[in-house]
């Protein structure tokens, strides 16, 4: 009798799991593998396909729309990393030592843009950059009298810095709450400790303060190379008149490529190959930057 | 026993209790719902425009009259219904009996091979109702691949120029004079100037897109040009769309421009509030947003056709159009032919439609309508229909691909070089660019058109 209960209830834990391992089957380890297999066929959709080996990552060596896409997609990786992170540390930075009752208040301001959404602030900035009529043009001109008739947008040369610029005011505020969460819970004694050692406030901060909170930014450092690397909805809202592509191609990511090849031309085989690229460069790219976080703290 | 002591003796607990009540509920509810669902009309049709849902639900009623049916019209946007459709029909899944399409897409549904394209094969009926003499032979083009027609167009959508009939009059120009581009950009060169002497130029003869885009593509047609041949193959590599790249380079860069980008929506409005640009490209469906956007110009602004390449040639052109498919999975094929023909082929609803659009039909006998020739305050009193349908049979064919977005891209990637050219060198050299740059661009577009096995497997 004691066994038949123990029996009955060893399927029990299966049963709890069961919905979790059907979804996770369904929705993540069926389209994982399949995406892998999908690399070596060429494809109308989802119906007719192809076998082509590894035709499709040959073609995407010699694509030189691919590599294009793949160098304004690095080049805005960099550009988050370089200008978005820094600032995001130093309007953290200035939070942190600014009046509490005043903090929340520009906390949530500074948030805000990321509550409203890529295709929202690219709308917005498409407007803003308007030659002639646009806040953005009207300003620059007034400052440096210059920019006036100038097309963000349809500037070869212009585009990548509108889209960094568009997403500097979009994602500069939620890196900056990771920071700001960080510098809160660095311990004081040791800053202190430091000051009376007679460090000064850049000293303090580059030996005591970053170093406590570098886990937090490698973190932000990782998250925004995998965001930027699956830059799409962004481009694809400033730059609607050209499919996201920009000018010459020059807003064109990877992800709006993939987006093109897979959806728009339906050969979701290339789409896939290309899926494994990115994700080949985002585990790669993470992996090195552990690896050298780890020797600086050697 | 009550309700507490009935959980409590549940064996695994409260939290497991309640995600089975939820789960319970959640099937129960699902099933409730199921039976609830209405039945399936006969037919679905699907468009991407409001006015169109709104206009076939005000003519339907007769339809259902007539065949004892139930048709319903629903609305989608565009960009998902393309991928969303193709998606469906290449599936196997219930799709909408009828759908209107934009122009363009039709490569997208016909690529692959030809069992996978789920559309209806509508050349023998167009045949055998000799549709082809009646319409617009010239928009059979954008729904025609492969040498069969899969639909049946909605529009002709050819292109006039409208203007600010005050502004232009103040300064003495004579738009019955304006017979040739090179004649307008004469005058053009002439009228773009910075009236309050700040340095910006503040007087623009024309709205013309700076990158190329729809404008190149609208001239390229008015000459002869096309992306692509009657059998769908890349064919923009030529002295047609070289000249059309110089014409529109002159005309948008340099010292001697006469053209501004005034943009979309806002902006464009502000442009053309302002003045700043005279004259406007303009297709039948953008006159129908000026008079509604803009209601605070009527009676200052007119229609004129598109100034000819040549004296005598061509004076229109065309940008845009919609036509209606029918979905092979469809179960009531004739029933959904009869309704395509109810919709784009009833005079009376056709007339009643122009109004609410100002769009011109490629059903010839519609334009003898007294709707299209009633005078439209807004345009100066001119009759706006009367117009365009005078220019209807000139439009030119645009042929379709599956690689259409590809070749307006590396078309547009073209031009591009050409401006950078332009800028740094000016004239010196620009054709053999042009020429260059216009042979890469359709190299690069054939080469991934032949890229695709699955459609050769198709062939």
């Amino acid at each position: 009798m004691a066994q038949t209960k123990l029996q009955y209830k060893s399927w029990v834990p299966f049963a709890f799991l069961g919905p979790y391992l059907l979804l996770t089957s369904v929705f993540f380890l069926y389209p994982f593998i399949n995406a892998l297999v999908l690399t070596f066929y060429q494809t109308n959709g989802p119906k007719s396909r192809v076998f082509v080996g590894l035709g499709n990552f040959k073609y995407l060596l010699s694509d030189s729309t691919f590599h294009q896409a793949l160098t304004n997609t690095t080049l805005f990786a960099i550009a988050s990393v370089c200008l978005q992170l820094p600032l995001s540390m130093g309007l953290a930075i200035l939070l942190n030592q600014g009046n509490s009752r005043l903090k929340g208040f520009f906390r949530l301001v500074l948030f805000s843009p990321n509550l409203v959404g890529q295709i929202f602030v690219g709308i917005l900035f498409s407007v803003l950059f308007t030659p002639r009529y646009g806040l953005i043009n009207r300003t620059v001109q007034g400052l440096v009298n210059w920019g006036l008739e100038e097309r963000w947008l349809s500037n070869p040369v212009l585009v990548m810095p509108a889209i960094i610029l568009t997403s500097l005011w979009l994602w500069v505020g939620f890196n900056m709450v990771y920071f700001l969460a960080a510098l809160q819970s660095v311990d004081k004694s040791l800053e202190e400790a430091a000051r009376i050692d007679g460090a000064n406030a850049w000293q303090v901060f580059w030996h005591v303060t970053l170093p406590s909170m570098r886990h937090v930014v490698v973190f932000v450092v990782i998250m925004s190379i995998i965001g930027s690397y699956q830059l799409f909805e962004l481009p694809m809202a400033l730059l609607s008149s050209t499919n996201g592509y920009g000018p010459d191609n020059s807003g064109l990511t990877v992800i709006t490529y993939l987006n093109e090849v897979a959806f728009r031309s339906g050969d979701l085989g290339l789409g896939s190959a290309v899926g494994w690229v990115v994700a080949l460069i985002i585990f790669t790219v993470s992996l090195i930057q552990i690896r050298l976080t780890k020797v600086v703290e050697d | 026993m009550s309700l507490s002591r009935l959980i409590d003796k549940y064996p695994y607990g409260k939290a497991p209790l309640a995600l089975l009540v939820l789960a319970v509920v959640s099937v129960a509810l699902w099933f409730s719902t199921q039976k609830q669902r209405e039945k399936r009309p006969d037919l679905i049709v699907v468009t991407f425009t409001a006015p169109h849902q709104a206009a076939y639900r005000k003519a339907l009623p007769e339809f259902e009259k007539q065949y004892h049916v139930k048709v319903d019209v629903q609305l989608a946007h565009w960009g998902s219904l393309q991928t969303r459709l193709q998606n469906a029909m290449l599936a196997d899944t219930d799709v909408p009996d009828l759908v209107e399409m934009l122009e363009g897409s039709l490569g997208f549904f016909a690529r692959g091979p030809k069992e996978d394209i789920g559309l209806v094969d509508l050349t023998d009926r167009i045949e055998g109702e000799h549709l082809k003499e009646r319409m617009v032979a010239s928009r059979f083009s954008l729904w025609s691949a492969r040498g069969r027609v899969f639909g049946m167009p909605h529009d002709v959508h050819p292109v006039m120029l409208a203007y600010r009939r005050d502004l232009v009059e103040a300064l003495g120009i004579d738009v019955r004079e304006l017979d040739t581009w090179e004649k307008f950009n004469e005058v053009g060169r002439r009228i773009t100037r910075d009236k309050n002497g700040d340095g910006v130029i503040d007087q623009y003869m024309i709205d013309l897109p700076s990158g190329g885009g729809y404008g190149v593509l609208i001239m390229m047609l008015q000459r002869g040009g096309q992306l692509f041949d009657e059998q769908g193959r890349p064919a923009f590599a030529n002295e047609i769309t070289a000249e059309v790249f110089r014409q529109y380079l002159e005309m948008t860069l340099g010292q001697q421009k006469i053209a501004y980008e005034c943009g979309w929506g806002q902006s464009f409005f502000k442009a053309m509030t302002d003045g700043l640009a005279l004259f406007y490209i303009t297709p039948d469906w953008r006159s129908y947003t000026l008079q509604t956007d803009l209601p605070r110009l009527s009676g200052k602004v007119a229609l004129m056709p598109l100034p000819a390449w040549e004296k005598g040639g061509r004076r229109t052109s065309v940008w845009g159009g919609t036509g209606l498919v029918i979905t092979r999975r469809t179960k009531h094929q004739e029933l959904a032919w009869e309704l395509a023909k109810f919709l784009y082929l009833n005079p009376k609803s056709l007339g009643e439609r122009f109004k609410d659009t100002n769009i011109i039909p490629p059903f010839k006998d519609a334009w003898s309508l007294p709707e299209f020739s009633v005078p439209n305050s807004y345009f100066s009193g001119q009759p706006v229909g009367q117009l365009y349908a005078e220019l209807a049979p000139q439009t030119p064919p645009f042929y379709s691909s599956p690689v259409d977005s590809i070749a307006r891209a590396k078309l547009d990637e073209a031009y591009t070089r050409a401006i950078e050219h332009f800028k740094a060198h000016g004239q010196d050299g620009l054709m053999d660019v042009i020429r260059k740059e216009l042979r890469l661009a359709q190299d690069d577009v054939m080469r991934r058109s032949e890229r695709n096995q699955v459609l050769e497997q198709g062939k």
